[in-house]
């Protein structure tokens, strides 16, 4: 998977024509083959561009910035990033007439052991959902939009379902210590646009800032079940962790729930659908309730 | 000494921390005001008794309920929680409690899957002429709370000594 020649062309194209007054993609971080992302304000820096298997991170997070904002946008996105970029429009956050998008049919990234990342294996919608121009060969055309594939239920947390409740609770409680409340998982995620989050107002009164685990349990919680039905599993949250926590597991762990429970399509996935909590159905379980 | 074992109540969470003598839950009770509030006034009006383990919040309906709610609770004095709302197409507010359901599913499963047992949060619709039902309802939570022993997970400093 390479298109930096396509994606240098494009943006080449746009900036002679004035479409845009920022590109945003990918550059080499300049001391080995990982890649950063970058934000391109002319045609100058054009030749910076590039887009393989490297390129992890999810850009649509750019456009919370002050560099993008109010201002005319092109934008590289694989298949999650525009699932995120897709509610994001939904959500009103950005405005479809100011960007121009590059959707990429992507066929996996890779991690910095040069292995298949766990979420583009399982992956199920791997073309762009939203894009003015498509890369790259669509395998199986725009059915795989709706998510005509059968749901693939991560293996980790199939793994962790069968484990005894004790054993999951020691689990967890390792993983909640190891947070050092850097809150990077939340600036990282593009659906985390609020100017104020609730779990610093909780921070403030209930725990002094305090990095306990009780803290850092709370945070994460609360955090995972106000993007339940709303994340795309894009990962950039634990790409960007500095502790290296599991925290697609609280994601997928409700992806699933969702999936398996409202026959709910995944995130992002339609244009126009706000996420599962947003709606509901008469036939939703109810024998959990007494 | 078999019997002393079986006597001590240890949390399900953690085997290795066994209860105080006289252990007594402490139950959250969010209730909706439009039903499950009116329907546990109905039963004290009524005289019919239940549990003092729960300690009763109001709240406008079963859809304000945030899970970061629940997830307060469990981590200051709470060993369990009952969220309380009016009957599928009772609502007050026409459709809040279907948003709510689908929330409480999720958040129920999410909590069981990082370790809490399954009957730590519960759910309940009773109407406001349901006093006995209600009455039943923290019955069942409470008893089934007790079954399980202390929460000891997650719990904010101060709150750790009980």
């Amino acid at each position: 998977m390479n298109y930096t020649k396509q994606i240098q062309e494009i943006a080449a194209k746009l900036f002679a024509e004035g479409k845009i007054d920022v590109f945003v993609g990918y550059r080499m971080n300049g001391f080995d083959d990982n890649q950063v992302p970058v934000l391109i304000s002319g045609p100058q820096d054009i030749s910076k561009l590039v887009f393989t298997d490297k390129s992890v991170f999810n850009l649509v997070n750019y456009l919370k910035t002050d560099h993008t904002r109010r201002k005319r946008v092109g934008l590289v996105v694989k298949g999650c990033d525009s699932r995120s970029l897709n509610l994001m429009l939904t959500e009103s956050q950005v405005k479809r007439e100011n960007l121009y998008v590059v959707g990429i049919c992507c066929e996996g990234v890779v991690d910095d052991d040069g292995q298949r990342m766990q979420n583009c294996v399982e992956c199920m919608v791997p073309d762009a959902v939203v894009y003015d121009e498509l890369l790259g060969e669509t395998l199986s055309g725009s059915q795989t939009l709706t998510g005509s594939k059968p749901y693939i239920v991560n293996v980790d947390i199939a793994a962790l379902a069968e484990k005894p409740l004790t054993e999951r609770a020691a689990y967890f409680e390792e993983v909640f210590e190891s947070c050092i409340r850097c809150n990077a998982c939340r600036h990282s995620c593009p659906l985390c646009y609020c100017a104020k989050c609730c779990i610093d107002q909780e921070t403030a009164t209930l725990y002094n800032g305090a990095n306990t685990t009780s803290a850092a349990f709370h945070a994460l919680m609360t955090w995972s079940l106000h993007l339940a039905g709303r994340c795309v599993d894009c990962r950039n949250c634990e790409k960007a962790c500095p502790s290296h926590l599991p925290l697609h597991l609280l994601h997928k762990q409700n992806e699933s729930v969702i999936f398996k429970n409202f026959q709910e399509h995944l995130a992002g996935v339609n244009p126009g659908d706000r996420g599962a909590f947003y709606k509901y159905s008469m036939q939703d379980p109810d024998d959990f309730i007494m | 000494m078999e019997t002393e074992v079986k006597d001590q109540l240890v949390s399900i969470e953690k085997p290795e921390l066994v209860a105080p003598p006289n252990w007594e839950p402490v139950i959250m009770g969010i209730l909706c005001n439009w039903c499950s509030y009116a329907g546990s006034d109905l039963t004290g009006t009524s005289r019919i008794q239940y549990p003092p383990n729960i300690r009763i919040i109001r709240v406008p309906c079963s859809s304000r309920v945030d899970p970061w709610f629940l997830i307060k609770s469990l981590q200051t004095t709470a060993d369990g929680v009952l969220v309380s709302g009016c009957h599928p197409g009772d609502c007050h507010y026409i459709s809040g409690n279907y948003y709510a359901r689908r929330r409480f599913l999720v958040t129920k499963k999410l909590l069981n899957f990082v370790g809490f047992h399954e009957n730590r949060v519960q759910f309940s619709w009773v109407s406001a002429a349901e006093g006995p039902k209600f009455a039943k309802v923290v019955n069942k939570v409470t008893e089934d709370i007790k079954k399980l022993g202390p929460l000891h997970l997650y719990k904010k400093e101060n709150f750790e000594k009980k």
